[in-house]
């Protein structure tokens, strides 16, 4: 990112590279809507674009991207008139409103989609930034804004209720 | 990590690996090529070896600024020194052969006569006068003293010894503030001797008037 910030464009180009994938399934996960997700996702990248001027090595480069998309993400759910109270919540039944889902959770591993889809969204958040980024809990906690502590017992009982989810098979 | 945490781990790598459309991936790069071919980045911090130039800049402004500061500080008259030059005390006067001064008192001015000792140097001529009285300083320069109550303070303080060596070497005026002071202070003795001294040493000098009644006042 500093290189980028340098002007090289083939840094960037680098960067995207290696995090695209993880960072499009994270917001899409998250989401559970591919229109919004790539919205978001292109949103992200963006800010990342924008930014690099004022980029500085504070932390590294994954833990900043997630934020940016952390932050687009509760700026979403705000508009859905969802609090942050909400996320840490069970969500409604929304899974079965998504028919391309149901299709692929028909293909592939049903139960454990539909498990994460069924998450409260600060737990799965934190699941998806533990699978997807490879974060640890205090990243974690650092790019959700909370404590560890906090973080910590989102993954706990992501990870629970996952496991509960592939031990129904 | 237990067992069942990495079982679901490995569960989850078998998802479908969803990434996002070709058309999302060329708007984001071309964005960013553009952003670096219409301008730099605002806002950089040099880096590598350019990252000393910022505080070895702000050094020098520092340096710089704290040396025209003293420098500044330097030129102007200092206030405190010639508080203590004026008063009949400890300071020996160090300043040239003074010459007369035309911002001097008017009363003093008139008063030196062929005396081989010329009127107070331009800066401190209006010196002798401070601690005068009020009205007696009403056609004269305006004293630095009239400012500065703890000048005065000071002078009050300081030991006999030290006035004399001071009055002694004093120009006429500040000789004559000085021996004001000792009365002042009720050093009658004192102010006595050095009266004496003084008109010894200037027998032609016309002590003012206004001076003269302090003198006679016992």
């Amino acid at each position: 990112m500093l290189a980028y910030r340098g002007g090289d464009v083939r840094a960037f180009e680098t960067l995207y590279r290696r995090h695209r994938g993880a960072l499009f399934r994270f917001i899409l996960r998250s989401l559970k809507q591919r229109a919004a997700a790539e919205e978001l996702f292109q949103e992200a990248w963006m800010r990342v674009v924008e930014a690099r001027g004022r980029y500085e090595a504070q932390a590294r480069f994954t833990t900043w991207l997630y934020t940016i998309a952390h932050n687009l993400l509760v700026d979403h759910w705000r508009r859905k008139g969802l609090t942050l109270v909400d996320l840490d919540s069970a969500p409604e039944a929304q899974a079965a409103d998504n028919p391309a889902r149901q299709a692929e959770a028909r293909e592939a591993l049903h139960r454990l989609l539909h498990a994460i889809d069924a998450l409260p969204p600060a737990q799965r958040e934190a699941f998806l930034l533990h699978e997807e980024a490879g974060m640890s809990v205090a990243e974690i906690a650092a790019v959700t804004k909370t404590g560890e502590e906090a973080a910590k017992s989102r993954l706990r009982y992501a990870m629970a209720k996952l496991k509960a989810a592939l031990n129904d098979d | 990590m237990t067992d069942d945490d990495a079982k679901v781990s490995a569960r989850y790598r078998e998802l479908a690996r969803e990434e996002p459309p070709r058309h999302v991936d060329d708007a984001i790069l071309a964005a960013a090529r553009r952003a670096t071919a219409s301008r730099p980045a605002p806002l950089v911090a040099p880096s590598g070896r350019r990252r000393w130039y910022v505080p070895v800049a702000a050094a020098a402004i520092i340096v710089l600024a704290v040396a025209v500061t003293v420098h500044v500080e330097r030129q102007q008259p200092d206030f405190e020194v010639a508080e203590q030059q004026a008063a009949p005390v400890q300071t020996p006067v160090t300043e040239p052969a003074p010459k007369r001064d035309s911002s001097a008192p008017a009363e003093l001015q008139k008063s030196q006569t062929s005396s081989s000792q010329p009127a107070a140097p331009a800066p401190k001529s209006a010196e002798p006068l401070a601690g005068l009285r009020e009205s007696q300083r009403s056609d004269t320069a305006p004293s630095a003293a009239q400012a500065r109550p703890e000048a005065r303070a000071m002078r009050s303080e300081r030991g006999a010894e030290q006035k004399s060596i001071g009055l002694a070497a004093a120009s006429p005026e500040q000789w004559l503030q000085g021996i004001v002071d000792l009365k002042r202070q009720g050093r009658d003795e004192e102010a006595e001797k050095q009266l004496g001294d003084f008109r010894k040493r200037y027998p032609d000098y016309r002590i003012p008037e206004a001076i003269a009644e302090k003198f006679e006042k016992r």
